[in-house]
């Protein structure tokens, strides 16, 4: 064996450091695989076997998709599904970089909004247009899942991002559950007051939570049904008079949430209102399996702060249409992703997964056995805005815009909150 | 390839050749050694190569483009994004005001807090070392861990501070949700969780100290804060130099204690620079994220070095 001079080690590490310098050198994107000019392609198809990769956030769910799997296995010999499960705020930052490469997540979900404006930009939806699991959606929800003519995604859940309420604590109280207008709503909120509970448990220290509010608030008020992306845009400005009528509305409520609301996080929230000290839970539907967790037995409905002064607003409530299901175009075993899929877009097993996990689902000829879920149902129905804060698709933009309502309910004067989240915006724009 | 014999070896070889005073031999420096031996850190270089100095050039590289971290397509954009950080965006100024209130707060409150409780748990008693062991505790938890332990004691509804203060009748405060105090409120969760790591930082440094210099100065009559000032403060000092640069260091970077306790996106009034660039990057402004990052980088690296030259607690030579 020949020894080594101090030249040639000296000759080693320098070029070591070369090649790192210029493997640093290379451009940004290089790896990115984007959609081809015709669009992006359907998954491929094959035998459904081997392994699937399911990415997503519901870690609360994981017990119901465990169950599903064991029944899609059943189904398929040789295919197993591992869930990749990241919390929401994680799987929100990270989950496009983790899905690129395609060794995690051949199925996965986003969330509505930017999330799936970046997955798709990225190129990482299949198109499902064609699937066999697109036909089994109600047509009208749709629309989040899809990007000119592809439907990248298939928006698996049905959340009403609206104000859970008490019915036992209503009832005591006298109070109406379904207020006509903005007054109503605030007399509703002082009878329940009177009767010795906290009308509004709000999580004003939690971003994402404390944000649903908005949907509601900002759906009457506003002049468009676009309003957060024409803020985006800079065409509505968070000054205008609509969104100050918005904020003064959040100031009457600031009476009727919670003492130091806005250092509340979510889980106290929850606590408060499933032991009966609140009487609403200002976050949404998606909370009632936690809330029963927690021990709640009362009835559960929905309230919807109805803003318009004379009960003649366009919307009656609001809804999301997320957890949006795709197929990775980065995974090696597409014909499997995309039959475990249309196996959880099938209705009986959207069904089992909406009673297990207390969520509507926007699988058509879904029967709901929850006793929450039914109470809920006649929702479905109703004529309801899609939740707006998801059509920010600048995260600082959505933020500093909901923060100025956090800000009024502390106290700061809306003029003020409405000044200081447009400086972001324009900053922004 | 194979490595020469030991070094005692190769020093005695030329006394031998020399004294047979027969072939010509190549005189070698006593310290010489052999080249071989160079490729041992090879690993070591390999790895900081390719998992520091690599993603530090590119994070250059990145900062002077407007890439969005998954698009093929990027644009140069100069100074643009450093530009942008410090005239045009407001978000990341007041991460950074936030920030150096932080790192004040901390290095100050920590640096005394944890030298007081060196100062009082010196001694090798056996009382001493169980509350050096409790002091040091928070240290070994994880930062999230923290995090869940602070946000339940400053919960305005079920909270520890809270429970505590209305059994005497007084009313809490939102803590972490009053905007104008939440940075303080956190700055003491970060004193709590690092203290008692600093604390043994300083108990070394203490016990250093020869008794004889406490013996003299009382003979001479010096009080006890006398004998601080005197002895104890300019012997610590090296230890305080360490504890101030570290305190330094955490405190920018305290990304996981912020996150955990505030939530993700924290709101502006807790955010700092490291998770402003989390939540840049998440925003996906990969380029201007990371231009943030080379000036979060460089701040550490000003604020650090302008420590050391203020403070001149660092004994030339040393």
């Amino acid at each position: 064996m020949s020894q080594i001079s101090r030249r040639q080690a000296m000759a080693i590490l320098g070029a070591l450091g070369f090649g790192a310098t210029a493997a640093a050198c290379a451009g940004p994107g290089g790896s990115t695989a984007p959609a081809g000019a015709s669009g992006p392609a359907a998954p491929s198809t094959g035998a459904v076997t081997g392994k699937v990769s399911f990415a997503h956030w519901r870690g609360e769910d994981k017990a119901v998709f465990d169950e599903l799997i064991k029944r899609f296995a059943a189904k398929h010999d040789g295919v197993e599904v591992a869930q990749d499960i990241s919390t929401s705020n994680d799987y929100n930052a990270q989950a496009l970089q983790k899905l690129r490469g395609g060794s995690i997540g051949d199925a996965f979900a986003t969330f509505r909004g930017a999330q799936f404006k970046n997955f798709s930009e990225a190129g990482i939806y299949t198109d499902l247009k064609d699937s066999k699991a697109v036909g089994n959606y109600q047509k009208g929800l749709l629309s989040a899942g899809q990007s000119g003519d592809h439907q990248l995604g298939l928006p698996y859940q049905v959340v009403f991002p609206m104000p859970m309420a008490n019915v036992d604590l209503f009832d005591k109280a006298g109070a109406e559950i379904a207020p006509k207008n903005w007054d109503a709503f605030l007399a509703m909120c002082e009878k329940l007051a009177s009767s010795g509970v906290i009308p509004i448990s709000w999580p004003g220290g939690d971003v994402g939570n404390g944000g649903q509010l908005f949907n509601c608030m900002i759906a009457n008020n506003a002049p468009v049904d676009d309003m957060c992306a024409q803020i985006e845009q800079g065409k509505l400005k968070c000054t205008d008079d609509w969104f100050l009528k918005m904020l003064n509305q959040y100031k009457d409520l600031a009476p009727f949430v919670q003492p130091n609301a806005t250092g509340t996080a979510v889980e106290p929230a929850q606590n408060l209102f499933s032991q009966g000290k609140a009487a609403m839970l200002a976050t949404g539907s998606y909370h009632i399996a936690a809330v029963r967790g927690l021990g709640a037995k009362f009835p559960i409905d929905l309230v919807f702060p109805n803003t318009t002064s004379d009960g003649k607003g366009k919307y009656e409530g609001a809804y999301n249409a997320t957890f949006i299901l795709g197929v990775n175009s980065a995974s090696k075993n597409q014909a499997a992703a995309a039959a475990w899929i249309d196996f959880l877009s099938e209705p009986e097993n959207a069904g089992y997964y909406a009673n297990q996990t207390a969520q509507h689902v926007s699988v058509d000829k879904v029967e709901y056995t929850n006793p929450d879920l039914k109470r809920l149902s006649p929702w479905l129905q109703k004529k309801t805005a899609l939740a707006a804060r998801f059509q920010f698709n600048n995260l600082d933009v959505r933020n500093a815009v909901e923060a100025s309502a956090t800000a009024v309910i502390s106290g700061t004067s809306p003029e003020q909150a409405a000044a200081a989240a447009q400086k972001i915006v324009d900053e922004r724009l | 390839m194979s490595i020469h014999p030991g070094t005692a070896a190769k020093r005695k070889a030329p006394e031998n050749q020399a004294a047979a005073g027969t072939a010509k031999v190549r005189r070698r420096s006593p310290t010489r050694v052999n080249p071989a031996l160079y490729l041992f850190p090879l690993p070591a270089v390999a790895v900081i190569a390719f998992f520091l100095v690599m993603p530090t050039l590119q994070a250059f590289q990145y900062a002077i483009t407007d890439w969005n971290g998954f698009s093929a397509a990027f644009n140069y954009v100069g100074l643009d994004n450093f530009i942008r950080a410090f005239t045009k965006d407001s978000l990341f100024t007041n991460a950074l005001t936030n920030n150096l209130k932080f790192v004040l707060l901390v290095v100050i409150a920590q640096t005394a807090f944890s030298l007081v409780l060196a100062l009082l748990l010196t001694k090798n008693s056996r009382g001493s070392i169980l509350l050096r062991a409790l002091f040091f505790f928070p240290t070994i938890l994880s930062s999230v861990s923290v995090a869940f332990i602070w946000k339940f004691i400053y919960d305005p509804n079920f909270g520890l501070a809270n429970s505590v203060l209305r059994t005497v009748g007084v009313d809490g405060g939102a803590y972490l949700g009053n905007d104008a105090q939440a940075l303080y409120w956190v700055a003491i969760t970060q004193v709590w969780f690092h203290s008692g790591q600093m604390m043994v930082v300083y108990i070394a440094g203490l016990q250093a100290i020869p008794k004889e210099l406490y013996e003299a100065a009382e003979m001479d009559g010096a009080n006890k804060w006398q004998q601080f000032k005197s002895i104890t403060w300019p012997f610590v000092a090296p230890a305080t130099s360490i504890v101030v640069a570290y305190t330094t260091v955490q405190s920018f970077k305290a990304f996981d204690l912020i996150l955990g306790i505030a939530g993700n996106p924290p709101k502006s009034s807790l955010d700092i620079l490291s998770t402003r660039i989390y939540s840049t990057f998440a925003n996906s402004e990969f380029g201007y994220a990371a231009a943030q990052s080379i000036i979060f980088m460089a701040m550490i690296a000003l604020v650090t070095w302008l420590q050391r030259r203020l403070l001149r607690l660092t004994p030339k030579g040393e």
